[in-house]
């Protein structure tokens, strides 16, 4: 659909794209995160921070995370913007449609409706820190047994909310999933085999 | 190889996602990102007399902020958003101070952080001529097109329907409706490797690689279109948004890379959406419920400038043995984004109207509706006078109605009735949608070690479509889907066709299966003896070679190797769901029961039952949850969802998903899936027809026909709210 005619009024040349930036490998900026988290406090990358800035530190999925944030920062923003923690997803920003589900200190919240400066001293939990060295989180493999998931985007703030729902005791009956799962909408409709999958794990969770 | 037919496998990239690893366009760790925020529009149609920046330029972080004098130079081609492949059609806003629709961006705000830029664009002062406008079909500016946009007869329809015994003339009214994937449309425009690199959750990637590129002066070579995973598309995400120009040529001028994540209530005037229709349906029988006459009339509400169609007459006359049929399809135009293809664009609203009007010719004659529907079964088209390829909807009907227990339905409304006092209502309701395919260019490569790779067109989109070509790979060849590279949604692996319509099962199926069939034919030369049992890769490893590659490129049926060319050169050709010798459909009947609490009038769907013929089911497990999402998606459009424009100020007023209800899981009951699953070889070697459109196509008027099964109200819009039935 290239017309030949145009003119063109972004001339880039190949040395000019090269010169433009870069794009870091897909593990790049996870990995720095995560690997310095191993041995000391996980410090923000040099980002820039226009506005007035807070200091926070707090635990991001149990490591000790100090970083210098944007006030106006929301804490959805702060995983996947500084953090580069980006399984929590942003679908609505309102707090409408909880794709952005994590835990702080072990209770579900819209992290897109929480400042970031809130979690000050608190422990943040993400879809990233659930999982076991040794495999999957029991919420994570009931999801795939039961095709909880159909394009996956919803997925992490589902099973955040999922593992949330059965730790309150609201995943004894399928009638009480449903009602406490209905902060968290699947587009795709996987409903069924979301409420299967939380019939499943609930057991294996209250028993851990 | 049979047993593996319906193999009820996990979805292969499910594993990733439950991680939270999969990463979607606007997770790309990207470095020196710079984070941009539009500015919309607050007039419906008019001019930009003078945009003030100068607050927005002084806000701490701010680096640019773009307004139309410096995208003057894009070019609005048929490319465009809303111009559907059509010259002199779309609109691309910010290329003129001309303002088309309410919310269409005036300036892009480019910040050091996304704090800054939506501060930034909060400050952007501008200053409007507005002019008079309609945003509505039924208001005073509204211009309905002189010419129907499609028509289709067969018969004297109209001499045909004054004769029959039994008459309905009945008018349902369609609202609009948004897609709403949760996941939001987002554009990250990055430089590597030589290239500019368009991330964006799209179902067509190729529309970057080619279009974009157009519309921007630039060689598509330059441009690389990346949909790593889509969060889901429903058609909202089929081509170039309003936003994606924008982005691209941002990251042009500053030299950095740009996201830009459009906020929900901004896509609600952006992104596309279903249109509002009208249907006016009579249906004309005889004694014994034969359908002597079809006659459909619709009328579309479209944009001033979009090129999209009105196509709801293409199915209902498919569906059923009419001996006569009359339909034609028209356009109204408003000051309003274009609308476009959503889930089962045209069929699911067509479905509603002429289902919904069988279950009132059904009553009118005294015949059940599931025997109406199997007294008027048909295996040639109408229209056309071809056979269908492949039909199964009596079949449907059949296991379906057993499955469902449709026989302690009572006709008389408002007859059963639950323990607790509720009114049950059993309702029915089929659907069909074309079977269709196009072109793909494959490349299939085996390692020694065990993995495989394979590249092709597609986008995954949550329908399952890496799963369908990991089950054609582990059919033919026995590979192991833990070593198994899917690589698709990148126009840097293979020219990638837009993916909708319902035709990625039938197009990826075939690719996945003859590039594997090929490369068996390879290996055996090779080997210089017919293949063992033994696992490919150790059979390559005898011969010393690390690997094997095969491209094979697939022309649908009907098509010539000239579509290859277009595939490459990103323009959209497919077929169906006429064919030389026959029609294709996929079929599917839904049976659905509510529960109407008295006092209040409050609907629940308790169960639905959903029996489709898609032809070979690929994965048992991905194809019953595409089946649910039909089914919750119908069930969305008969109760819940509906776009309401404000015709004072031509927005959507409910534009967030606090106040557009969409289905949410306590709205959701047990759906119960099962199919036909006869292979459709007519159409293609995996013998597959398509599956998630017609999920949805006739699961809104088997809820619909439900709630007057319930109540014995006849409620002829959507969605059917409380208010309709105290």
């Amino acid at each position: 659909m290239t017309d030949p005619q145009d003119t063109q009024f972004l001339p880039l040349t190949r040395r000019q794209v090269l010169e433009a930036g870069t794009v870091v490998s897909a593990s790049g900026m996870i990995s720095t995160a995560t690997a310095q988290a191993q041995t000391q406090v996980t410090t923000s990358p040099s980002l820039p921070e226009n506005g007035t800035t807070v200091h926070i530190a707090c635990r991001v999925n149990g490591q000790p995370t100090a970083i210098d944030i944007d006030a106006r920062a929301s804490l959805l923003d702060m995983l996947r913007e500084r953090l580069g923690l980006v399984g929590a997803k942003k679908g609505c920003d309102h707090g409408q449609c909880g794709a952005c589900t994590v835990h702080i200190g072990g209770r579900r919240i819209a992290s897109c409706l929480t400042l970031a400066a809130k979690v000050n001293g608190r422990e943040v939990t993400t879809i990233e820190g659930i999982g076991s060295a040794d495999g999957l989180h029991p919420m994570q493999q009931a999801f795939i047994d039961h095709d909880a998931l159909q394009c996956g985007y919803c997925t992490p703030g589902q099973i955040m909310a999922a593992i949330a729902c059965v730790k309150e005791g609201h995943a004894s009956t399928p009638e009480d999933i449903r009602e406490y799962m209905s902060g968290n909408i699947c587009r795709c409709g996987a409903y069924v085999g979301i409420v299967a999958a939380i019939e499943q794990a609930a057991p294996q969770i209250e028993r851990g | 190889m049979t047993q593996e037919r319906t193999a009820d496998r996990p979805r292969v990239d499910a594993y990733e996602k439950v991680l939270g690893r999969a990463l979607y366009a606007a997770d790309q760790p990207i470095a020196g990102l710079l984070h941009a925020m539009t500015v919309p529009a607050t007039i419906a149609k008019g001019r930009i007399e003078a945009i003030d920046a100068t607050a927005a330029q002084n806000v701490r972080g701010v680096v640019r902020i773009f307004t139309h004098e410096d995208f003057s130079q894009i070019k609005t081609t048929p490319a465009a958003r809303g111009a559907y492949g059509q010259p002199g059609k779309g609109h691309q806003p910010m290329t003129s101070p001309v303002v088309r629709h309410r919310g269409e961006p005036v300036a892009l705000v480019v910040a050091d952080t996304l704090e800054a830029a939506i501060e930034g664009a909060e400050a952007v002062k501008v200053r409007y001529a507005p002019e008079p406008f309609s945003a509505r079909m039924e208001d005073e500016l509204a211009s309905p097109e002189a010419q129907p946009d499609r028509q289709l007869s067969s018969g004297d329809a109209e001499a045909a329907f004054a004769a029959a015994d039994h008459r309905i003339d009945v008018e349902y009214l369609h609202p609009q409706q948004h897609h709403n994937p949760i996941e939001l449309i987002s554009t990250t425009a990055a430089f590597e490797d030589g290239e500019l690199r368009i991330y964006e959750g799209t179902q067509a990637a190729s529309a970057f690689a080619g279009g974009l590129a157009g519309m921007m002066g630039l060689e598509p070579t330059r441009l690389r279109g990346v949909s790593p995973y889509t969060g889901g598309g429903f058609g909202q995400k089929n081509g170039i948004q309003e936003q994606s120009v924008l982005v691209a040529s941002a990251a042009a001028l500053l030299r950095r890379p740009v996201k830009l994540v459009m906020p929900r209530g901004q896509l609600f005037h952006t992104a596309s959406y279903r249109p509002r229709s009208r249907h006016r349906v009579r249906l004309g029988a005889d004694g014994q419920g034969r359908l002597l006459a079809g006659l459909y009339e619709t009328v579309q509400q479209n944009s001033r400038y979009d090129g999209f169609a009105c196509d709801h007459g293409a199915n209902p006359p498919r569906m059923y043995g009419y001996h006569t049929w009359q339909g034609n399809d028209r356009i109204v135009r408003v000051d309003t984004q274009t609308p476009g293809h959503q889930r089962a664009p045209h069929e699911h609203p067509a479905s509603y109207a002429t289902e919904c009007a069988m279950d009132e010719l059904a009553e009118a004659v005294g015949m059940d509706p599931v025997e109406l529907r199997l007294a008027n079964d048909a295996q040639s088209d109408p229209i056309t006078g071809k056979p269908y390829s492949s039909r199964h909807l009596a079949g449907c009907l059949r296991r379906g109605a057993e499955m469902f227990d449709w026989s302690r339905r009572i006709a008389d409304p408002g007859a059963l009735v639950a323990d607790n006092g509720d009114l049950i209502g059993l309702g029915v309701a089929c659907g069909s949608y074309k079977g269709s395919m196009t072109a793909t260019v494959t490349t299939l490569r085996l390692f020694a070690s065990g993995r495989c790779e394979i590249a092709t067109s597609g986008h995954e989109m949550g329908q399952g479509i890496r799963s369908v070509i990991a089950a054609e790979l582990i059919e033919i060849l026995g590979v192991d889907p833990a070593k198994l590279d899917i690589h698709i949604g990148d126009t840097g692996h293979a020219p990638q066709h837009i993916t909708a319509g319902s035709w990625g099962t039938g197009s990826v199926a075939p690719a996945a299966r003859s590039a594997a069939m090929k490369l068996r034919e390879e290996l055996s030369v090779l080997t210089g003896a017919p293949l063992s049992e033994e696992p490919v890769h150790v059979q390559l490893a005898r011969t010393r070679r690390p690997s094997l590659e095969v491209t094979v490129n697939t022309i649908p049926l009907g098509k010539d190797a000239q579509i290859i060319e277009q595939l490459r050169r990103g323009i959209p050709s497919t077929t169906g769901p006429e064919y030389p010798d026959f029609m294709a459909f996929s079929w599917i009947a839904h049976f659905a029961e509510v529960h109407v609490e008295r006092s209040t009038a409050r609907v629940r769907v308790k169960r639905v039952v959903s029996v489709a013929d898609c032809g070979r089911v690929m994965n048992r497990r991905t194809a019953e949850s595409q089946v649910r999402g039909g089914v919750v998606w119908g069930i969305g459009a008969a109760l819940r969802e509906a776009g309401e424009t404000d015709p004072r100020f031509g927005g959507v007023l409910n534009n967030d998903l606090a106040e557009y209800v969409v289905p949410v899981n306590a709205d959701i009951g047990a759906i119960d899936v099962d199919f036909i699953d006869q292979p459709d070889f007519k159409l293609n070697m995996s013998g597959v027809k398509g599956l998630g459109e017609v999920a949805m196509v006739g699961a809104a008027a088997a809820v619909v026909n439900a709630v007057y099964n319930a109540t014995g109200r006849r409620i002829r819009h959507l969605p059917i709210r409380i208010e309709d039935l105290l």
